[in-house]
């Protein structure tokens, strides 16, 4: 008995959106920016998408194994990387708080799946792809080499969905990554609409807090390059605002993380 | 993503927002890690019961299995669902595995905590009857060992000790205590593990080969790390079931008293719960068995860790006995900074 195909579409569709909103919010960031300032973010995530889907549905497989693990273990080389950096200015605390650190356990997850195939199962996909987990026309199910290491991921990858979940309701959310102070963006998200009101607050009391950039500071302090290219008045338009709110990257990183964690346990 | 803000219509960047937003983040208290623990332990649930194995109608043959040796007023409801879930096993189990999902969301998301915590009190109840045969409590079969008295019983008791209440947690001498009350958390506590002490002296569990043949049990289909150390903890029981059993109800007698000692004692005694916890965890059930595929719960020693960390004595139980120090503090400080 397999897993019934009906929910590995849905899964790879979910994945696809995800895919499909990190490439949105990369062609936003640059568009309305300049550039995207953490567009390695979006690339992983974007790859990931693709590649997951391709692993859930044989009909979406894009690219070769081989090529997989190259890409993964390139994207599990930056972030860790970003990491050890973060580290550096961190501490320990980089383990639970840490922005890069979800995304490293997210390529080193990918690259393991990739990796841990089962032999078997590599041969049934014919070496061309993973094949769906479905397993295609009644090819054995695939399975993980080391599920032990399927399972920390497991464990690692649920923990960062609930800590995700929970940043994304809780007080601290308002200081989003993206926000608008000194207008009010008629269809932006609750999460920009909430830290444009955070913004303007601390600009009227002056009292600086982190992650809330006050209009001066914002205009004048900083990388000034990052406003380079974006005409005096110009707005994003609200479908803009909301593919680079917070919300739409928490998100996709929590919509990864359950099927990230549901394919090695299906696979274990 | 970049900090950016439109200021005066123009657009500034300014580092990495989402870093400063994770410094913003305000740090769960004591409580909420539990709770997020918690959702992390269901979501590891609901994902396990998307195995492709709770599709098929051994899944439902699974549940029928726990009927034997229940009394017939709870065993018949249990063979009707046994036999549903088996003719139904894939809508079923999709129903099932998504809604342990979405407990799991549920509570990690702060608004729809309550509703969740609520929701998976009754679905908890609802699985320990017609999914696990009530943990086999009430047959000769129950031992501490291998999971009584049921793993899922204990996600409505954290959840029912995690309720989001109003307590303060200054005043509080741990956690579980916030929701319930000392009194009554205590006394949970007591039963729990008091009622782990009957079943470790169960005639069942005294047998000689009755640990022994537990534990060997376990190791079929496990990596071979694990299926080694399964093979040899069950070879150093072999025979010793008797000595065994009385001396894990002694050790299971102590964590059951120990939230009543002073907290320095209480103290030892959790740490005691978490390592035999953690033993019954590796030894007696192989981590839920989740390795060896095919498990639908990582099984009750996570769950009585977590437990177990719910009970940590804070230092609300010293300021409680002087009410002058307790005053000096802030009003509302946080738990975290008195755990």
């Amino acid at each position: 008995m397999m897993t019934p195909s009906w929910i590995l579409d849905i899964l790879a569709a979910l994945m696809l959106l995800v895919a499909a909103a990190s490439a949105g919010r990369l062609v936003a960031a640059r568009t309305w920016a300049g550039s995207s300032g953490e567009a390695d973010i979006d690339v992983a995530h974007l790859l990931m998408g693709i590649a997951m889907a391709g692993m859930l549905v044989a009909s979406l497989t894009t690219l070769p194994n081989d090529a997989w693990d190259v890409i993964f273990a390139l994207t599990t080389a930056w972030f860790g990387w970003r990491v050890y950096r973060e580290a550096g200015r961190q501490g320990s605390r980089v383990l639970a708080d840490g922005h890069h650190m979800p995304h490293l356990v997210h390529s080193a997850a990918m690259l393991y799946m990739f990796v841990a195939l089962s032999t078997p199962a590599m041969a049934g996909s014919g070496g061309g792809g993973m094949g769906g987990m479905g397993g295609g026309s009644g090819m054995a199910m695939q399975t993980l080499n080391a599920p032990v290491v399927a399972f920390i991921f497991v464990l690692w990858l649920s923990a960062y969905v609930v800590l995700d979940l929970d940043r994304l309701s809780g007080p601290g959310h308002a200081h989003g990554s993206y926000f608008f102070a000194g207008h009010s963006l008629a269809g932006a998200t609750a999460g920009v609409g909430s830290a444009s009101l955070a913004a303007v607050s601390a600009a009227r009391t002056g009292t600086g807090t982190s992650g809330v950039t006050a209009p001066d500071e914002a205009t004048d302090g900083g990388h000034p390059a990052a406003g380079d290219g974006v005409a005096a008045g110009s707005r994003p338009a609200p479908g803009s605002a909301f593919l680079l709110s917070p919300k739409v990257a928490a998100g996709c990183r929590i919509a990864m993380g359950v099927t990230m964690a549901f394919m090695l346990v299906i696979m274990i | 993503m970049s900090d950016i803000a439109i200021a005066g219509g123009r657009v500034a960047r300014r580092g990495s927002a989402s870093a400063d937003a994770v410094d913003s983040w305000q740090r769960p208290d004591t409580r909420r890690v539990l709770q997020l623990c918690l959702a992390a332990i269901w979501l590891l649930d609901g994902v396990l019961q998307y195995q492709s194995f709770m599709f098929s109608k051994g899944f439902g043959q699974m549940l029928a299995g726990t009927a034997p040796g229940n009394p017939g007023a709870i065993a018949s409801p249990i063979t009707w669902d046994a036999r549903l879930v088996e003719h139904h096993a894939v809508l079923l189990n999709s129903i099932f595995a998504t809604i342990q999902v979405l407990l799991a969301l549920g509570i990690a998301f702060r608004p729809t905590v309550r509703v969740a915590l609520a929701a998976s009190i009754a679905w908890a109840l609802g699985v320990w009857w017609f999914g696990e045969g009530l943990g086999e409590v009430l047959t000769p079969a129950a031992s501490p060992v291998n999971g009584a008295p049921g793993a899922v019983i204990i996600y409505a008791l954290l959840a029912v000790l995690l309720w989001p209440s109003d307590r303060d947690a200054a005043t509080v001498p741990f956690p579980a205590a916030r929701a319930a009350g000392a009194q009554v958390a205590r006394a949970l506590w007591l039963v729990l593990w008091g009622s782990l002490v009957y079943f470790a002296l169960l005639p069942g569990n005294r047998a000689p080969q009755a640990l022994n043949g537990m534990i060997a049990g376990m190791a079929s289909g496990e990596p071979g790390w694990l299926a080694a150390l399964d093979n040899h903890a069950a070879a150093v029981l072999a025979h010793q079931g008797l000595a065994a059993s009385i001396v894990l109800a002694v050790v299971l007698a102590l964590i059951a008293v120990g939230v009543y000692l002073p907290r320095p004692a209480a103290r030892a005694m959790v740490v005691l719960a978490i390592v035999v916890a953690a033993v019954i965890w590796v030894f007696g059930e192989a981590f839920g068995a989740i390795l060896a595929g095919g498990a639908t719960d990582p099984n009750s020693g996570l769950l009585l860790i977590l437990l177990a960390a719910a009970y940590w004595p804070t230092r609300a139980a010293v300021t409680a006995v002087a009410p002058a120090q307790t005053a000096a503090q802030p009003a509302g400080g946080a738990e975290g900074a008195t755990a």
